[in-house]
Parts: C-alpha cells; sequence; structure tokens
C-alpha cells in the first residue's frame, strides 16, 4: 500500500518541519518514507511544499506523483493549488483561519479547522504546523501519537528541545480535534 | 546536523548530509569546497564535522581553488573530497584533467541543477556528459556513480572513495538536486572495503629514499604516448572488473526501460504497472554511468524490440544506449528537460504508444 501527503503552506509556517515529523513517524513505525521539498528562493513569505510517500510493502517509491491521498493546506493559495491534486476519496485538510471554507469538489472530503487560531489560544502561533499535522495524523489513521511524539522529539534539534512540550500539546489538540463538526 | 558513526537502526536523513556523513566514515580526511545550490548542505556539514575530528575543513575562495586543493591534498595519498555543482563543476573541468594525468584519487560529489550557464536550482540530469566526457583537455575519462536512492547515496559514496584509490583515477558521484534534498531512512555500515596502499606513489616526504614528483607536462611525445597506452590500459581494466547495474524482469521482455538516477524510481513504477497489464517490459540501471553497462545492453539488443530510454534532459545518456545497441533495434526517447522526474502515468502513456 502506498498513501501520500502534501503539506502545503507559506514559507516560514514550518510546512517542511512538519513533513519532517511524518517521515520520521513512518519511519519509526519500520515504514519505507520519502520526503521531499519544493520551494522558491524565498526563505519567508513565498510558497513552499513537500511530499511525503509512505509504502509499505515496496522499497523504493516513485516521487512526483500525479495526486495525493491526503492535502494538509495551511493558506488559502495552497488549498487552490492543491485541491485539484487529492485523490478522489483522499482528504483536503485546510487552515480555516487562513484559507475560506468553500467546498469546490465533492468527491472529496474536506477538514477545515482554524489551526492558526488554536495555535494562539495555546500561546504560540508556531505550534500551527504541528497542530495540523496531529488533525492529518488522526484522519489519515496511518500512524499513531505515540509515535508522532517520538518523531517530534528525533527531530527538534537539542538547542529547541524547551518546545517540546509545546508542540507535543499542540499535536494532541490537533490529534483530538472533532473532525465530525469540522 | 549531528554526525552518524555507524547506526544500528535507521535515521532519517537529506541526501546531501547523507553523502557528507558517508564521507566522513569513509575515511575522507579532507574536505575543500565552495558553497553552491542544491548541495550546500555537504559543505555545511563539513564545515563542524571535519574540524570536531580535526581532520581538514577549508571553505575555499573559489570552486577552482577547492579543486586544486583536493589535488595538493590527492597528492600526499590522503582521501580528500570536494563537492559541487552544475555550473560551479564547469569551473572544476581543467583540474579533473590534470588530476586525470597525475592519476590523482581525487572524488567530486556532483549534484546536478539546471543548466546550461547559471540555469535554476530544480533537479536535472543536465550533466551527464559534462562528467562521463567532461570538459578537461586531452584523452582522460573519470569514473562516474550514479545513485537512485538516499541509502544509495551512502553506499556509492564509500565505493566512490575505494575506486578512486585502488585505480588512482577521479572519481565522480552523479547525484542531482532532488535526491540532494530528499530525505529517507538510511544506515550506515562500516566502510566496507579494503584500504588501499598508496606508499609506492604518494607524496609523503623523501627521508630514505628518492624524491617523486607528480605532475602532468610529458615533453616528449613518445612518453605520452608510453602513458597514454597505460592508462587506457587501467581503463579497460575497470570497464571489465568495475561496470555495474541493476536489471529487472528482462529475460522475457519486449521492451527495455533505460533510466538513471532518480527518476528511475518512477521508471521502476511506471514498469511494475505495465507488467500488470500484460506488457512485457523490462528495465535496465546504470549504476555506473561510466564504465557504461554497453556490453549487456548490446545483448539484450540481440533478444528485445526495442528499448526506451528516459532522462531528465534533451537525451545525454541516449547516445550512449544507441552506441551501445547500434542500430539492431529502435531506442526512443522520452524525458523531461528539467525538474522533478516525468510522472508514472506519463511514463506508462508514452510505453503504451510504442508498444502498439
Amino acid at each position: 500500500m502506498e498513501k501520500n501527503f502534501v503539506i502545503a503552506g507559506f514559507g516560514g509556517q514550518g510546512v517542511l518541519l512538519a513533513g519532517e515529523v511524518l517521515a520520521n513517524a513512518f519511519m519509526l513505525d519500520n515504514k519505507n518514507v520519502t520526503w521531499y521539498p519544493c520551494y522558491g528562493a524565498e526563505m519567508r513569505g513565498g510558497t513552499v511544499n513537500c511530499e511525503i510517500v509512505m509504502n509499505d510493502t515496496e522499497e523504493v517509491s516513485a516521487v512526483n506523483l500525479k495526486e495525493a491521498d491526503f492535502v494538509v493546506a495551511l493558506n488559502q493559495a495552497s488549498v487552490e493549488r492543491f485541491v485539484s491534486k487529492v485523490k478522489k476519496g483522499g482528504w483536503m485538510i485546510a487552515n480555516s483561519s487562513l484559507a475560506k471554507e468553500i467546498k469546490t469538489r465533492d468527491d472529496i472530503n474536506y477538514v477545515f479547522a482554524p489551526m492558526t487560531k488554536m495555535a494562539e489560544e495555546i500561546g504560540n502561533i508556531k505550534m500551527t504546523n504541528i497542530l495540523a499535522l496531529g488533525i492529518a495524523a488522526k484522519v489519515s489513521k496511518l500512524t499513531s501519537i505515540e509515535t508522532l511524539t517520538n518523531a517530534l522529539d528525533n527531530v527538534i534539534p537539542p538547542h529547541r528541545k524547551n518546545l517540546l512540550p509545546l508542540n507535543l500539546k499542540a499535536l494532541k489538540i490537533g490529534y483530538e480535534y472533532d473532525l465530525l463538526h469540522a | 546536523m549531528e554526525c552518524l558513526q555507524k547506526t544500528k537502526k535507521k535515521v532519517l536523513m537529506k541526501g546531501n548530509y547523507a553523502i557528507a556523513n558517508a564521507a566522513v566514515m569513509a575515511g575522507c580526511e579532507c574536505y575543500f569546497g565552495y558553497p553552491i545550490t542544491p548541495q550546500s548542505e555537504i559543505g555545511e556539514f563539513m564545515s563542524g564535522k571535519m574540524q570536531e575530528l580535526k581532520r581538514a575543513y577549508v571553505s575555499a575562495e573559489s570552486e577552482l581553488a577547492a579543486i586544486n586543493m583536493v589535488i595538493g591534498a590527492c597528492s600526499t595519498g590522503a582521501k580528500a573530497m570536494t563537492s559541487s555543482s552544475s555550473c560551479a563543476v564547469s569551473l572544476m573541468q581543467e583540474a579533473i584533467s590534470y588530476a586525470s594525468a597525475d592519476e590523482l584519487p581525487i572524488v567530486l560529489v556532483s549534484v546536478m541543477r539546471g543548466g546550461p550557464g547559471l540555469g535554476n536550482i530544480y533537479p536535472s540530469q543536465g550533466d551527464y556528459n559534462q562528467a562521463v566526457i567532461g570538459g578537461g583537455n586531452g584523452d582522460y575519462q573519470t569514473i562516474v556513480l550514479a545513485p537512485s536512492t538516499v541509502q544509495e547515496c551512502v553506499d556509492l559514496t564509500y565505493k566512490a572513495f575505494y575506486l578512486a584509490h585502488k585505480y588512482k583515477n577521479p572519481t565522480i558521484l552523479l547525484a542531482d538536486g532532488l535526491l540532494g534534498q530528499m530525505m529517507e531512512p538510511v544506515e550506515f555500515t562500516e566502510y566496507p572495503y579494503p584500504e588501499i596502499d598508496n606508499s609506492s606513489w604518494a607524496l609523503s616526504g623523501a627521508k630514505g629514499r628518492n624524491g617523486r614528483i607528480i605532475r602532468s607536462y610529458a615533453p616528449l611525445a613518445e612518453n605520452q604516448c608510453v602513458f597514454l597506452n597505460k592508462l587506457y590500459g587501467k581503463y579497460k581494466q575497470i570497464e571489465e572488473n568495475e561496470t555495474e547495474w541493476e536489471e529487472i524482469d528482462t529475460e522475457d521482455a519486449d521492451i527495455v526501460l533505460i533510466s538513471f538516477g532518480s527518476p528511475s524510481r518512477n521508471v521502476k513504477s511506471a514498469m511494475k504497472i505495465c507488467r500488470k497489464e500484460g506488457l512485457k517490459v523490462g528495465f535496465l540501471r546504470p549504476i555506473t554511468l561510466w564504465p557504461f553497462p554497453s556490453k549487456r545492453i548490446a545483448e539484450l539488443s540481440k533478444k528485445v524490440k526495442m528499448f526506451l530510454d528516459i532522462e531528465v534532459n534533451m537525451g545525454q545518456m541516449l547516445k550512449d544506449v544507441k552506441l551501445a545497441v547500434n542500430g539492431a533495434v529502435p531506442v526512443e526517447f522520452f524525458n523531461r528537460p528539467v525538474g522533478n522526474p516525468p510522472e508514472v502515468d506519463d511514463i506508462v502513456n508514452k510505453i503504451r504508444e510504442i508498444m502498439k
């Protein structure tokens, strides 16, 4: 089985890091995984996205896939750009703090959650990415919160370990987000 | 990025970091480099790690300086390397020719981006010719290894150091921007190759023996004839011993897909889809671009109906495939000029179209 994710947003929102945590989680689950980024020359404010391909049977996955099982869009531009990439029956998981709650397709599933606002409520707007990851993990049912917790510990560098508890909190809030009302 | 020694469990790592870490594990004693996207992480990693291990790291003033520093270090028998990308590897061509003439084991990691000229920072395979044929003067040949996964970036970095020293020949690890920036789980084993004794030629100080000179200047024509014949004897040996490729399902194949580097992953996926549809498709991936698996392709051309060569450039390896096939069967070509590999569906459609 092969499943792939696209995580997209503004440069600076932590899109690549969220992808790295997810890829790490799949590795810890003993699955084959590939992460690759796509970004412009800008450090902040430009568009950025990364793709994570998880495969639990075959050793090497193809890259640059036409469709995605899950798209996590942290802003309006990313929703517009990637909504057509979502596989039939796949998921668009969007940050409704920065994107309009409009469903342009009826053959895919939508989750709208005010991720930026929720991150602000726990005290740090920078947690938007990890909160989004929590929601995506729950929706996909492909990895557990325990594995993601270990993955976060792997990815966050030693000099940023003070932010680990807050990241874990964001992950949990995302994971426990009420999908029925989204 | 923390340096990892031998790892028992897998770690998620970018291709560039994996290459750098593998070089450290292979015993690289000197790194000289000048930053350029998409391979700057190699220099970044080395800048910290080499100093920590009390090995040599120099952030050179130019690419020209960097590769000439590698020549200097290698002439003492040290394991030395540099890394760079496309337009900056162009600046190193003269030195590669000199190192070939000097028979020095230089290791160059070339992470391809878009070209010609300054081009862009997207992945590309446009430097196949630059690596395999080269832009230096005279009759010379570099060994070229082409990884397709991050794990292979590690394995072939080990191999690059081994082959460079075994044959005293410039060796290029030819990756692309996608592999350099991609993260995959990797494992680092101990350096699996024997250490090569270089005491018979290295400039190690002439105490107790006659002095040695390493140079490429050969003023007498007859001496140069002898040298070139010897050099080409070595190349022949490398061709016989070191040609490496991956081959799948070619026994009953009507068509064989040929692709190297990161795009070969998509080609392999396309092949599997075609097989499920009952199309007899095989797959061949050159791992050493030089020596090129010409002999094997020539053998296959006697039993298959056609080849399809797939690259992210305008058709550079295509010429080597055609040379090997030598007109026996048609060689089709499918490409994307620059950027990420062609999508799997597009490759499948191309295969269906030409197999009609």
